[in-house]
């Protein structure tokens, strides 16, 4: 191993909000994955149902999804920002 | 089971009756008939008792003669001392009269109904009933088929007296052709053993057939043909007094503790009448042939001298009883009382668990699962709609349309033995591990799963309260008052559903974020029934005190989803901080939920 990989990985075994923060964007992206799954079940269920109360409860959940999924992406944008700037 | 063989074997026996003799197969006609009548009798008159007959009850019942009276008049004019002491037992078990007065009026009605054996022996088998039926029958449809309550209530008043006379005429057609064909009296049986006998198959009669006044019936129109010799019908007699008593007991076992107590009070009342009735039985009809002479019944009239047998035996158990009333009553609080049935254990709460603090927040958080469990069981029942269609795919909307039903259920019952008893278990267990004392990130976990319990609890006070108009209006026959409820039913129902859903899915897959669109909907149906309810009062379709009964209502169905939301939300809670912390993040705020709310369609 040469000498420069070595101080790399020192560095980041030191540097522990780095690993924080890759561990929290780890976390969102989770998170992030089920809501996607979910969305999917839901546009699913949305094309074969007709329009009417069920449909209006659908594309509500899938507004939520669309919510809780934007406030994710704005997460993971902040972490990496703030990690850029270290 | 053994009823269902029961009735098919009577089905079968009536059966080959009727193909065996064209006379039983007319005397059986003639019960029927009558027994239908009474059924339309009573049907007439519970159209009156949507707070006359109470108000008259309420009023009648604070001295014992009034009770008394009154259960001599009311079954005198209704002709039916079952509803007589059907609405007596709903009364004492809502304790709206005090046990004693029930007890009065139960001894009244039994008095009351002989004057039914007065009607049929002095009128009944001596005149041609059946033209005085024909009219009755013709009214009484006529007036069934009109819109009004009342209009339809008298209807079924003179149906029921059309269909009384009716039985009365084919019964006395019957006996007096069977007359001709079998003679009965050979079958009679003299002195003690013949009073028991015939006792036992009075009783006998009464109980397949519900109504003492039916076997009267029977034995007045079977004396008038020859058929049972006086002395027997006397003892058939007094088997109708006691066959009744064991309709009433059975129907009070089904009833709470108030009646209970009164269907055993009418057991011992006619129990107590029939033994001295059987002991003193020499006497008594030595008195009736005195007191006939008396009053003007001739020597041979044996019917009308039955039926003043039938007031005299009942009016000695009056006489007898009236004055341990009281002692009865305290007799009766002391030794029938409630047995409280189990309360609900914890299923994962041991001393062991607690072991760990791991261990223990696990087995809390079943616990605390456990109680939502209960209380989703609770709030299904208390809607009217059983958890396995909640947990089913049938269509929520459907059932709840098409309910024709409340279904009976005690909330505060179910409250203590399955909510209370559990919630405490789960708070002595919390206090339990704060005395060991615990580091963060698990004290917050308690605290979470605490906070939960309380919201499960919480959610269960406000079915309570909401349970009390559901079971009012749920199923009210007018749309405007009926359809606000089972959108109430259907908001809940639709929570409830969604949330087992949640629950039951694998929590690798499952995130707690899913909680966020009901609390969405949850927002929305509100802001719906609101305006909906605005619009209904504008219209002037529904009067203002009604629709805040409403907002009331939809205010506890809101908070009922709030609290299990939330509870909910910390059943589902990750295990991991960081990944606990994340959630929380992305869960929608309250600004977040408005702008999604604002952003919704109104409805058409």
């Amino acid at each position: 191993m040469t000498r420069k990989k070595l101080l790399n990985k020192l560095a980041r075994f030191f540097d522990a909000d780095r690993a924080s923060q890759r561990k929290e964007i780890d976390s969102i992206l989770k998170v992030t994955k089920k809501l996607k799954d979910k969305e999917r079940d839901l546009r699913h269920k949305l094309e074969t149902t007709a329009p009417g109360d069920e449909r209006a409860e659908l594309q509500g959940k899938l507004d939520v999804i669309e919510a809780q999924r934007h406030k994710a992406l704005t997460l993971i944008q902040e972490l990496r920002a703030g990690r850029n700037k270290d | 089971m053994i009823r269902h063989i029961t009735l098919a074997l009577l089905l079968i026996a009536l059966g080959y009756g009727f193909w065996l003799s064209a006379n039983f197969k007319e005397i059986a006609a003639g019960v029927a008939l009558f027994l239908f009548g009474m059924l339309s009798l009573e049907q007439g008159f519970k159209s009156f008792t949507g707070g006359t007959l109470e108000r008259i009850l309420r009023g009648s019942t604070n001295r014992l003669w009034k009770s008394i009276g009154f259960g001599v008049i009311s079954t005198t004019l209704m002709q039916s001392s079952t509803l007589v002491s059907l609405i007596t037992i709903s009364f004492v078990s809502a304790e709206m009269i005090s046990l004693a007065g029930g007890i009065g009026i139960i001894m009244g009605a039994n008095l009351g109904t002989t004057t039914g054996a007065w009607l049929i022996a002095g009128l009944g088998l001596r005149v041609d009933i059946a033209s005085y039926a024909m009219p009755a029958l013709v009214f009484g449809v006529v007036l069934l088929l009109q819109r009004g309550k009342v209009t339809k209530g008298l209807g079924y008043l003179a149906l029921g007296v059309g269909f009384l006379f009716l039985g009365i005429a084919y019964m006395k057609s019957g006996f007096d052709a069977f007359q001709t064909a079998f003679d009965l009296s050979a079958y009679a049986i003299p002195g003690i053993g013949g009073v028991l006998v015939y006792t036992a198959i009075g009783m006998a009669i009464t109980i397949i057939m519900q109504s003492s006044h039916a076997t009267l019936l029977v034995i007045i129109t079977a004396l008038s043909a020859g058929q049972i010799t006086y002395e027997n019908a006397l003892a058939l007699a007094i088997g109708a007094n006691l066959g009744s008593a064991v309709t009433s007991a059975l129907g009070g076992m089904s009833a709470n503790l108030g009646g209970k107590r009164l269907a055993i009070a009418h057991v011992v009342f006619n129990l107590l009448t029939a033994t001295v009735a059987i002991v003193l039985i020499q006497q008594m009809s030595w008195a009736v042939d005195h007191l006939s002479a008396q009053i003007g019944i001739a020597e041979d009239d044996v019917l009308l001298k039955l039926a003043l047998f039938h007031t005299l035996f009942n009016l000695l158990g009056v006489l007898l009883l009236a004055p341990f009333t009281r002692p009865l009553e305290r007799f009766l609080v002391r030794a029938v009382r409630f047995e409280p049935k189990p309360m609900e254990q914890p299923r994962y709460l041991y001393p062991g668990a607690l072991e760990t603090p791991a261990t223990a927040i696990n087995a809390l958080r079943k616990e605390v699962g456990h109680l939502y469990d209960n209380a989703y069981e609770l709030i299904a029942m208390g809607l009217s709609l059983r958890p396995a269609l909640i947990d089913s795919d049938q269509s929520l909307s459907e059932a709840v349309k098409m309910t024709r039903r409340i279904i009976p259920l005690d909330v505060d019952d179910v409250y203590e033995r399955k909510i209370k008893s559990l919630h405490s278990e789960i708070i002595d267990f919390i206090s339990e591990i704060q005395g060991r004392g615990l580091e963060e990130p698990a004290a917050r976990q308690l605290y979470t799963l605490q906070q939960a319990s309380r919201d499960i609890v919480e959610a269960v006070k406000g079915m309570k309260h909401l349970h009390k108009n559901l079971s009012r209006h749920g199923v009210s026959p007018n749309p405007v008052v009926r359809e606000p409820y089972d959108a109430i039913r259907l908001t809940i129902a639709r929570l409830l559903r969604e949330i087992q859903q949640i629950r039951s899915q694998d929590p690798e897959t499952v995130t707690s974020l899913s909680l966020d669109s009901l609390k969405l909907s949850s927002e929305t149906s509100s802001q719906k029934f609101i305006s909906e309810l605005n619009r209904l009062v504008r219209a002037r379709r529904l009067p203002a005190r009604i629709a805040t009964s409403m907002m009331n209502d939809e205010s506890y169905t809101f908070e009922i989803g709030q609290n299990l939301i939330e509870a909910a939300q910390a059943l589902l809670e990750p295990s991991s901080p960081r990944d606990q912390a994340i959630e929380s993040k992305l869960a929608l705020d309250e600004d977040d939920l408005q702008r999604l709310v604002d952003s919704t369609p109104e409805p058409n």
